[in-house]
């Protein structure tokens, strides 16, 4: 397993966290290139759908990025991310995948650092769970 | 004489006799052949959407097979529940194939040429390979396969035995060994007895058909040119259904595109459900016996899990007007792919926001939803065959 290479679908919403990604990227910080951006206007704008799509056409891990609680542009949008991540874990487990596959965390326009530190986190996380089991079944 | 020429002299006896019969019968053929002409394309009369019409269709009587693969037997039920019009079915149609009802045989139908019957009904998900072996020799000897019900349009209740990690084997070490009613028994063998697919007798092999780990629906196994959603179809979308090939028959008028959904809206059931929606917040989610219902209000409003949002139209809301929530059976509208997933949106929103929501950790939000019990099994408890991830997956590191 050590040659894995994960692939990770993250999804960022355009006010908080793909600022944040930006301010990274421009503080020119390392971090795993395992990761594709998908900017999305809000963290609420993930459909359960975008996440299971994600799985099913092979992505090892999905990760939501949104504004910090209290923070959103549309006032209440990541606290409706947050309820559909936790309902989606929920099925995820009973499908049989390990919940750990999908993270949900707040990154704001000024936290490049805390993009890093979730990004890389998240890639070691996924390396530890191996590959998505949805490729062996296949 | 047929079994439909059977029920139908019953009828008519009693018609010639009694008065109010009589009037009936000389109204009906005049105002139904009118209906139907002024009717556009798959345009239907949703007062009287099959109109009797008597005699063969001009191009002699057409041949109709209904088959049932794996599924309750409901479907085949509900084609009676088109009340007298079932009669002209046997006016326009020779039945080739219905278990159920009549006695075709597989070799009946294998003998046919290809093309030969007009139309196949065909209910019930692909389980087996006899459910796929059928599916495939009715779609050889057919013109027009339509898949009739929840089950062969998205898997229905039997898919969701996906959802069981080890498959067949896991199914059948449950259902012959491990449940309670056959423990006892098994366990006075010497042998367990699972059924195998081939046995040797003394009178030769016996074989039954092979068992799938995947539950599929049927237009994953074979091209399907209409699809009939519901468990079962309503008695307004069989009617639609037979309409359509009615005015066809008869009439002359063109036939719904390939691939439509007959009987379905393009809009949600919410569209067509008589309860008020107040947009109200929902803390605790109840079953419709535990509170006493209001007969007005959305039911997703008073905590109970309707799954109307999700759901095409077209039944009717029966379920909701009867205050039970829906669970589903009409499938997703067009534009969604994964039902399920448009649920967990409706869900998630009616949980309200808290005061404590802007500090709190996600265990807490996980908490509030774990309110919701089994979402994979209540949100697809149709669709499983459907739905984005088709089956449960096995991940050895999550140690499932």
């Amino acid at each position: 397993m050590a040659d894995f290479e994960p692939k990770i679908i993250a999804f960022c919403c355009n006010w908080c966290s793909y600022a944040g990604a930006d301010g990274a990227g421009v503080a020119r910080l390392q971090m795993p290139t395992n990761f594709r951006i998908i900017r999305t206007m809000c963290s609420a704008r993930v459909d359960p759908e975008h996440v299971l799509r994600s799985l099913a056409k092979g992505a090892d891990g999905v990760i939501v990025l949104g504004c910090h609680p209290a923070d959103c542009h549309y006032i209440g949008g990541n606290y409706r991310a947050r309820r559909r991540i936790a309902l989606l874990k929920m099925v995820l487990d009973q499908y049989g995948f390990d919940p750990k596959r999908l993270k949900l965390e707040w990154v704001s326009a000024s936290e490049g650092e805390k993009f890093q530190i979730t990004i890389t986190s998240f890639v070691n996380d996924i390396k530890a769970l191996g590959p998505t089991p949805l490729k062996e079944v296949e | 004489m047929g079994f439909f020429d059977k029920i139908k002299s019953v009828f008519k006896k009693h018609g010639d006799d009694c008065g109010c019969c009589k009037g009936k019968q000389e109204k009906k053929p005049k105002a139904a052949i009118t209906a139907v002409k002024t009717a556009p394309a798959a345009w239907v009369n949703p007062l009287d959407p099959f109109p009797l019409q008597p005699g063969p269709p001009p191009g002699g009587k057409i041949k109709l097979a209904v088959y049932w693969a794996a599924g309750c037997g409901g479907c085949d039920v509900s084609l009676l529940d088109m009340d007298e019009r079932i009669l002209t079915i046997g006016d326009m149609a020779d039945i080739v194939l219905w278990p159920i009802a009549t006695d075709g045989k597989e070799h009946d139908i294998a003998e046919m040429k290809d093309g030969e019957i007009t139309i196949s009904l065909i209910n019930g998900a692909v389980r087996n390979t006899e459910n796929e072996h059928m599916a495939k020799l009715l779609r050889q000897k057919s013109q027009i396969v339509v898949s009739y019900g929840a089950c062969a349009c998205s898997g229905g209740s039997p898919a969701l035995a996906n959802l069981v990690p080890g498959g067949k084997d896991e199914i059948l070490d449950y259902v012959y060994r491990q449940c309670t009613s056959m423990k006892d028994f098994q366990d006075k063998q010497k042998k367990p007895i699972i059924p195998q697919t081939s046995v040797k007798t003394a009178d030769g092999v016996i074989t039954i058909p092979e068992m799938y780990d995947v539950v599929k629906s049927l237009d994953q196994v074979i091209d399907v040119d209409y699809s009939v959603p519901g468990c079962p179809p309503t008695k307004g979308t069989i009617s639609e259904l037979i309409a359509a090939f009615a005015a066809y028959l008869y009439n002359g008028v063109a036939l719904p595109p390939k691939g439509t959904m007959i009987g379905a809206s393009a809009k949600s059931l919410c569209e067509e459900c008589p309860r008020k929606k107040e947009m109200r917040r929902i803390t605790k989610i109840v079953e419709p016996h535990e509170i006493d219902v209001d007969p007005e209000l959305c039911l997703m409003d008073q905590g109970i899990l309707c799954q109307g949002p999700a759901t095409a139209g077209g039944c009717g809301s029966r379920c909701t007007r009867a205050a039970q929530p829906c669970r589903g059976c009409y499938g997703p509208t067009k534009l969604v792919d994964d039902m399920g997933a448009s649920m967990f949106t409706a869900v998630a929103s009616l949980f309200p926001v808290m005061d404590f929501d802007p500090i709190c950790g996600e265990d807490r939000i996980m908490d509030i939803m774990a309110s919701v019990k089994d979402p994979l099994g209540y949100f697809y408890a149709f669709s499983m065959s459907k739905s984005l991830i088709k089956r449960s997956v096995v991940d050895k590191k999550g140690g499932q």
